[in-house]
Parts: C-alpha cells; structure tokens; sequence
C-alpha cells in the first residue's frame, strides 16, 4: 500500500491548490514535507495518544455500562476495569498487535489519573470537580457530531433506524429498566427518547471502537520517530494508510452489560467494519463538518455563512481558527488541555521558543494539531484513493486523470467561495511554516 | 519650594541636552518634581483667597518684567497635573528611544517651562514660559513623530506663532491702554479700560488659547500633531499643553475680564457647545484610533468653555476638574494607543481586531482601553462623569440649550468609543497575522497608575473637587457682580 513517486504524466492542475494536488499525486501529504512540521506532528500524535487512549475507554464503558441512564452524573470516572481494560492491538495477547506497548492504559495516563496536574493524589472526585482530568467534554462532542451528521455513508447508519435495532434496544431498554418503576414508567411515556439515548449509546461504542484502533497507532508513530525509523512527513503519512488498511476490516459493534449479562444492540456479525463505519464518517463529521455551535470557528449567520445543507458545513478541525470567536465545531480547548499535560519535551521547547512560549503554547499547539489532522486526511484521502480508484503509478494516463479528479474534488472541500472558504480554511495557512 | 518645580526640571533638561544623565535622571527630576507639587498640597490653606507662596523679583522693571509667582487651587492642580503627565511621558517612552538625552531633555524643558507658566503672576513673565513651550514641543513632535512628523510640527509651530502674536497684543494692550501701566497680574485694574476695549482684548484672549485648547474652528493643526508624534509626546500636548490654553483663559480671559465675559457668555457657551457636537462627529468619522482620541479631546475642550460661560460655581468648578479629568483620560488613551501601535504595528480601525484575546492579544490593554474610553464618555463612577455632571448641572440654569446639546455630545462620545471598542478590542484577531509582542510589566505602569488615579477621584470626587472651589466661587462672584452692573447700566 506504501505510495511511490511518479514522473508526472498529466498537464499540471489548474485548481486553486495545484501545488498540494501534485504532492497528493505524487504519494505526498496536504502537509508539505519539513523536517519542523514532522517533528510537531508526531509530538501531538503522541500528545493525543495518551488522552485519547482514556477516551476509548469511557467512551465504551459508556456505551456498555452507562447506557441510557437518563441522568448519567459520573460517566467520566471510569471503574478500575475500564483503565485496565486490555487493548486489542497492544499488548502480548493482542488480537492484531500494532503497538509494543502494554494492552492496559499508557503509562503516563496511569500517573496522571492517579495525582492529575496537581501532582498530589486526592479523591478522584475532588480531581474531576477541579477539571483536574482528562476531558471527555471533547470526545463526547465528537460522538454528537457523528450522530448528529447521520447519513455520511456506511451500513451501520441506516441499520439504526432498522426493525432489527429497534428490537435489539427494546431488549436492552426493558433489562435495564427492569426493577425501576420510574425508568419503566419514563421509557413507556417517551419510547423514543430512550430509543434516540439508545442510539447515542451506540455512537459512544462506535467511537471508542475507532480509537481503540488509533491510540497505539498513533503511540508506535511517536516510538518509530523516537528511533529515527520515521523521517517525513510521507512517511508518517504512509503509516497511517497502512494501520487504516490493516485495522479496515475490524469490526464495529455495540453491546451493553446488564447486571453481568451482555446484549447485543449492534451485533459483531452483522460485519460492520472500522474503515467504512468508523473512520469515514469520524474524519467527515469532525475533520470536516460539526456543527454551527460553539467551538473552533468564527462564522457569521447573517452574511450566510452557514450552509442551507448540512452536507456543506464546514465547522471541522480543518477549517479551525485559532482565535475563535462566536464560533462554532468541536471545541478545542479542553483537547488542547489534555494535549498539553502529555507533550513531548522537544515539542514543549520548540513552544517555548516561538511566539510567547508558555503562555500560548495552547495556541500553537492547536496550530500543530490542525496540521496533524491535515496530514490524517491526507491519509484518509489516500486510502479512500488505494480503495476505489487507482494506484499513483498507474501507467495509465486516463486513470492518473481519475485520481487527479478526485484529489482535486477532495481539495474543492477547501474551495467554497459562497461560504467564504477560501479564506477561512486553514489548508493554505499550513503550508506557511510560520503559521502557529 | 514653587521655584523648585520650574527650575529642577529646566536645569535637568540643560544636563540632559549636554549629554549628562539619561531616562534615568529625567525620571528621577520628574519624580522630584511631581513629590514637591504634591507636597505643596499639604501647605495649601483651603480657606485662603488669592495666591499663595507668593513671591517676586524684578527682573527687567524697565519694560515691567519681573519674576512674580504664585498659586492658586486652579494653578497648584496644573502643575501637578503636569509634574505627574511629565512622569507618566517619561515612563510611557520607548526605552530605545533615539537620541534619548535630547528627547528627556525636551520634556523636562516643556514640563518646566509649562510650571513656570502656570505660576506666572506677571504677563510678560506668563509670556516668556508661554512661548519657551513651544521650542520643545516644536523639536518633540518634529524629531520623535511618525512620518508626516514635518508637516503637523510646522502647522503646529505657525498656529502657535498665531497664538503668541495674538497673545501679545493683548498683553500689551492691557500694559498700555490700562492704568496703572503694569504687567503684574495683582496691579492690572482692567476697569480702566473701555468696555470695548475690555471685549476686543477678550477676544484676542480667547483667540490666543482657544489655539493652543484648541477651540473649533482653531483645531485643524491638532489631528496631525496629536496624530503624528509619538505617543509620550501626545500624552504631553493633550494632557499638559492644550491646558496651557484653558488655563489661559481661566486666568486671562475669565479672570481679568469679568464684565466682557458677561457680556459675550452666551456666544461662548454656543461656541462650546459647537465644539462638543463638531469634535465629537469628527471623532465618529476616523479610522485612525489616534487621531479618534484626538479628535475626542476637541470636544472634551467644548465642555470647559461651556462651565466657563456659565461662570456658576458649580460650573466653574466643573470646567477646572474637566481639566484635570481630560489630562488624565487623555494621557490614558494616547499611552493605550500607543502601547497597540508599539504592538501591532497600526492605528488603522479597519485592521486592528480582537485584541481582548486574553493568550495571543493585549487583553490588559484593552481592557484598560475599555475603561478609559468609559471614563471619557462620563460613565458613573469614573471621573469623566464628576467633570461632565458639574458642568451640565452648573450650565443648564444659564444656558438650557447649549448645555443640553452637549449633552447629546456626550452621546456621540460613547458612539465614537463603542466603535473603537469594537473594531478594536473585540471580534477576533487575524488568523495570519496576530503574532503581536506581549506588553511587558513596566510598559503597564503608566496606564495603571492613570487608571487609578480615574478611578479613586471618580469614587471619591470631593478629594479633587475642593482645590478649585475657593476660586469657582470667587470668579463666579465676580461675573455675577459684572452681570448686575450690566443689567443696572441698562436700567432706566
């Protein structure tokens, strides 16, 4: 699957962004190739990798345990189980190792749950109620855009509006209400409220389920350029294609554990898989779309910046400002935070020296971060091209024009003039090694 | 002791100018300076009329030149006022200043040029300080401005040249058409001139320091040197030199000439007025933040004549803290503006955006930015409203009308802010382009000590009210007895 240089046997592009539709073309990232912009975006992988390995963990104890409860106060303290829930691709009895690293959380997670940015071990609920904790604030806000953004493709999507879903939830709804009056009396009242709760349950699954996948692809990245055996920006690119294909056919499911009994909502062999179910619609709902709320991007309403369609909303991580304001998107902030406890020391340093070092150093790394996440789409746009279309070295003229045409109907996502667009995306920020 | 606050600063300027010392010295001479004003404030008897440490030596008595000085609660608040704007100047200038000793040095010459003005109790004397000013300011705004320095320093220079012209040819009037012949402020009984006379000379008063205030339509050199110099010395002009021109008229126009200023009151007050509605639709019409403040002072210059044409005591008094208010606010806004340019590299309302973002921003300057724009709007609690409020309250049983438009002036002073507020401070800062300096801890003294300063005289208006209110009384005594004897004149 790894990607190799061609000599270019098409007329250069006329789009807007033909450089970065060459690169593409030429097995690169939207990211240009800098040994800097390496170096921050492997930093903030692993910066993410360690939050984001908490992330999957309530995010599935959510769904499986938490449920539908309709008051659902401590979903963010996770039971002991969950932290050493084993990984299903680290550790020595991995179903698919991709990471050395142990099959229970990271390391440096374990520290930082037990004395948080304190440094002193309190009871975890005076830890929380300091925000001094992992924020699933931001994951939570990516499981709604997920659902929120219904119909991105995929199986799973319409098979939640299935007899068959309903069913399986009805199943789950009635056990778990079993021996509460008032829950059963609530579920009568308002079946598809539950139903809907049922749903958002189902997403938290899916989710946790995707980065389960990332987290230790993201932690080998961090140990491979550790070693020097990752040394651009392709390069890491390419890693990341080659987990998404290995990982692709994975599945996605969703169960719930009713006083130790377990019930399928989204059965395992239904097939669902992690590339089509998961990482699509993930890297379209929050790369690309959320929504008009608040969040990363300043938007206008009244001069008609937001979209009539919800397909043309663009209030993703690409297109984030960093100095938002009435705005919109996944909010990034608590992210950031959680990002920050974990930087790398070369990335802290490499803060410290640029704009006002320690203090915005949240700023510039939410720069980094949106360049990691244009680097993911990039892979994500590669995959999507080994998948359907052809390779770049196709000696075939005609299907060279093929996947130029859809590189550059990718990059035509950053090219909507009537939204303002042009402006507001970030792609041509990023490639400006001094935007931070 | 007065001597001290005219002297220390000129011989430091003369050390400074031969290259002795540096920020250091002149910081330390205005820091002595501004402590002997303050501790003049303990010596001052409340209850006394007139001057006070009254001296005098004659200098040159052939041409009735002497060295007469003295104060009075109007007199001890600007030199203060100027011994703390001075401070405030030399802490606000970039530390890598060029040609730093010539540039302290400047200042301390005006600083103590414009003290010596302020305690003149002789008019040739008044005279010499007035024009001593204007050689500083000159080299200030013409050496240390921004690149139409030039033009705004010669427009400043021929508008002052004006001034003086006019000045002098009152001052000789009053010498040679008076009886006794005299220039000491104590000796000149203006009842020995004609009533017309009594006018023409007002009027050239007026003229004189309704340049230098300056008075619409004597503005136009304003924008450009406000504009132009660098934000120390716009502190200077509009906090310390434009209340050279007030102050010239409280003393010279007010004072002196009583029965003319009952008779042209009314004019004065619609001039005021004017000014306040004219200087303020002007400031809505900028898209320079500099020259917005700017433009905001010749309306702030409109409620001053407004209390002085009333001539009530509570205007009069009103009109003296409006003194001392705009030098305050004013010295603020230039300092905060001045910190965004040294910042952001523009003045331009069309660029600046967002700058209350609190990681990559001047979220304490614009904050501050916001109070002080507050304060010159007259919000409550603040000292632009103690100025404002004394002077409406003191104008309106005299002259309805003018004092309620101006008024309305105070409206369009929140209009003109709310819009430099908001291009300014709000909204969001450019993605490409917001990689500004933070501002350093000392570079916020000056603005802190201002602010609290506005703040505790707001809260606490009585602390400044009571200097002035001796004279207030005093000079509205005397127009009111002018007043009478018109309207006995006119009497069958």
């Amino acid at each position: 699957m790894t990607t190799t240089l061609v000599a270019p046997k098409l007329p250069p592009s006329t789009h807007p962004f033909a450089e970065i539709v060459h690169r593409l073309e030429a097995g690169g990232s939207m990211l240009p190739d800098t040994p800097e912009n390496l170096m921050q975006i492997i930093g903030i992988y692993k910066a993410y990798a360690v939050p984001m390995d908490f992330y999957w963990r309530d995010l599935l104890y959510i769904a499986e345990q938490v449920f539908v409860d309709p008051l659902p106060i401590f979903k963010y303290i996770i039971p002991e189980e969950y932290l050493k829930l084993a990984n299903h691709y680290a550790g020595e009895n991995a179903d698919l190792r991709i990471w050395r690293g142990p099959a229970t959380a990271h390391p440096e997670l374990l520290e930082f749950m037990e004395k948080g940015e304190l440094k002193r071990k309190l009871p975890r609920i005076l830890h929380h109620l300091w925000h001094d904790r992992i924020n699933m604030e931001f994951a939570e806000e990516c499981m709604r855009a997920m659902l929120w953004h219904r119909d991105m493709g995929g199986l799973l999507d319409p098979y939640m509006d299935s007899e068959e879903y309903k069913q399986n939830a009805d199943r789950a709804i009635r056990a778990y209400c079993q021996g509460n009056p008032l829950l059963m009396g609530l579920y009568k009242l308002f079946p598809d409220m539950f139903l809907e709760l049922c749903r958002q349950a189902t997403m938290y699954s899916v989710l946790g389920l995707f980065w389960e996948v990332m987290a230790p692809v993201f932690f080998e990245m961090s140990d491979l350029y550790d070693e020097g055996k990752i040394t651009s920006v392709p390069e890491a690119m390419n890693f990341l294609v080659n987990a998404i294909f290995s990982i692709a056919g994975r599945p996605i499911y969703h169960r719930v554990r009713i006083r130790g009994e377990w019930y399928d909502i989204v059965p395992k062999s239904k097939g669902f898989t992690w590339l089509y179910e998961a990482a699509f619609p993930y890297v379209e709902a929050v790369f690309y779309r959320t929504s008009p709320f608040r969040g990363t991007k300043s938007y206008n309403a009244q001069a008609n910046q937001v979209p009539v369609n919800q397909l043309d909303f663009h209030y993703g991580i690409l297109y984030a400002d960093k100095f938002p304001v009435a705005s919109a998107g996944i909010p990034p902030t608590l992210l950031h935070q959680d990002m920050y406890h974990f930087l790398p020391p070369y990335l802290v340093e490499y803060y410290r020296k640029h704009c006002r070092g320690e203090d915005d150093m949240l700023i510039q790394l939410g720069i980094s971060f949106q360049r990691s996440m244009y680097n993911v789409t990039s892979a994500v746009i590669q995959a999507g091209r080994a998948a359907f279309l052809y390779p770049l070295d196709d000696p075939n003229p005609r299907h060279l024009m093929m996947n130029r045409r859809y590189f550059e109907g990718q990059l035509n996502r950053f090219t909507r003039p009537e939204y303002g667009i042009r402006e507001a995306a970030r792609l041509s920020y990023i490639q400006d090694q001094n935007y931070r | 002791m007065l001597n001290a606050v005219i002297i220390l600063p000129i011989l430091g300027s003369l050390l400074l100018f031969l290259g002795l010392g540096g920020r250091r010295l002149a910081a330390i001479l205005a820091g002595i300076s501004l402590s002997i004003s303050l501790f003049l404030f303990t010596r001052f008897d409340l209850q006394a009329t007139g001057f006070q440490w009254e001296q005098r030596w004659d200098w040159l008595p052939q041409i009735g030149l002497s060295y007469s000085l003295g104060l009075d609660g109007l007199s001890l608040l600007m030199v203060a006022l100027n011994g703390l704007l001075t401070l405030i100047a030399i802490l606000a200038a970039e530390p890598e200043v060029k040609r730093p000793n010539l540039f302290y040095g400047c200042i301390l010459l005006m600083s103590g040029s414009v003290n010596g003005a302020f305690a003149a109790q002789n008019l040739l004397l008044f005279f010499l300080f007035y024009e001593l000013v204007l050689i500083p300011s000159y080299l200030l705004i013409s050496i240390w401005g921004s690149p139409k320095r030039d033009y705004a320093a010669i427009k400043f220079l021929i508008y002052t040249s004006v001034s003086a012209v006019s000045l002098l040819a009152a001052f000789l009037a009053i010498y040679w058409l008076g009886d006794p012949h005299s220039f000491e402020l104590a000796e000149i009984r203006i009842s020995s001139l004609s009533p017309a006379t009594q006018t023409l000379v007002l009027l050239a008063v007026i003229v004189a320091f309704g340049v230098k205030m300056p008075l619409v339509p004597l503005h136009t050199w304003l924008p450009d040197a406000y504009g132009e110099s660098s934000p120390p010395v716009a502190i200077l002009l509009g906090g310390i030199l434009s209340k050279l021109g007030t102050y010239g008229i409280f003393r010279f126009g007010l004072q002196l000439f009583p029965q003319a200023w009952a008779d042209l009151d009314e004019l004065l007050a619609w001039w005021g007025a004017i000014a306040v509605l004219l200087g303020a639709l002007a400031a809505i019409a900028q898209k320079d933040i500099k020259r917005m403040v700017a433009y905001s002072s010749i309306g702030h210059m409109g409620y001053i004549l407004l209390g002085m044409a009333a001539a009530t005591p509570i205007s009069l008094t009103g009109a003296i803290v409006q003194m001392i208010s705009h030098g305050l606010i004013l010295a603020l806004l230039f300092d905060l503006v001045g910190l965004v340019e040294r910042k952001v590299g523009t003045r331009d309302l069309n660029v600046l955006n967002g700058l209350l973002n609190p990681l990559r921003g001047l979220p304490t300057v614009s904050a501050l930015l916001i109070l002080g724009s507050m304060a010159s709007a007259g919000i409550p609690g603040l000292l632009g409203f103690v100025a404002e409020f004394l002077i409406f309250q003191g104008s309106y049983s005299d002259f309805p009308l003018p004092t309620l438009l101006s008024i309305c002036g105070t409206g369009l002073t929140a209009v003109y802010f709310v819009i430099l507020l908001n291009r300014t401070c709000f909204g969001r800062l450019d993605n490409r382009t917001a990689y500004y300096p933070r501002v350093q801890g000392w570079e916020r003294i000056p603005a802190f000590v201002l602010t609290a300063l506005i703040l505790w005289f707001g809260i606490q208006p009585m602390n400044l009210v009571k200097w002035p209110q001796p004279l207030a009384f005093t000079l509205s005594a005397q127009v009111a007895q002018a007043q009478t004897h018109t309207l006995a004149s006119y009497s069958p």
